[in-house]
């Protein structure tokens, strides 16, 4: 397994656990106020993931040094693109759900939970993209 | 996504052909990683035209006796 097919599954396991969590968070939240949890609920959340994430990344990348310190090869890129392309598509799809969402319900704190969420999802696509094109045929 | 690109290669042969080199040696010698080498030996990924120029430099043979079109 390439270092960043290793790069990928870390981040969609630690994103597909964030993300889980960021749910438990504010619906746990939204039940004990009533309402739809405002968005300064999350704010440590999303400091904790980024902060997580640049940490996950640095200890791959010090265990396996000479392979991160390669840059991308052709077919690496591919998958990135094809996989960020694809993720973009998710990420749009969401964002216009979560606009659906806001047009009929008019819940600001919700737009802003389903569009955090959004991100997260496509995050989360983008990395089992790049597995899945790391598998297969590209 | 999913079906093989229909290119053909001896990558594999001609790389036991040159004293067993490895498919590690192969992807230092061409700037890939192992794991693309494997892809274009399985025949998962047809590489660019400068990397096929390459792989053929590395066993000293003309492009078209590592690559193929299939049928």
């Amino acid at each position: 397994m390439s270092f960043r097919e290793k790069s990928a599954w870390l981040m969609a396991l630690l994103l597909t656990g964030a993300g889980l969590y960021y749910v438990h968070l504010v619906r746990g939240a939204s039940q004990a106020l009533g309402e739809t949890a405002p968005p300064v609920v999350v704010i440590a959340f999303i400091l904790l993931l980024v902060n997580g994430a640049v940490v996950a990344q640095t200890v791959l990348a010090l265990s396996l040094r000479k392979e991160a310190a390669a840059p991308a090869d052709e077919r690496e890129r591919l998958v990135q693109q094809r996989a960020g392309s694809w993720s973009g598509l998710v990420l749009a799809t969401l964002a216009v759900v979560s606009l659906g969402h806001f047009m009929i319900r008019g819940d600001g704190n919700m737009l802003f939970h389903l569009v955090l969420a959004s991100l997260i999802v496509a995050q989360i696509a983008e990395h089992g993209f790049q597995i899945l094109l790391f598998r297969r045929s590209v | 996504m999913g079906r093989p690109p229909p290119i053909t290669n001896r990558v594999r042969e001609l790389r036991e052909l040159h004293g067993q080199m490895s498919q590690a040696a192969l992807a230092e010698a061409i700037g890939v990683t192992r794991q693309t080498v494997i892809a274009i030996e399985q025949g998962r990924y047809s590489p660019s035209l400068e990397s096929s120029f390459r792989i053929a430099r590395v066993f000293g043979v003309g492009l078209e006796d590592v690559f193929g079109w299939e049928g």
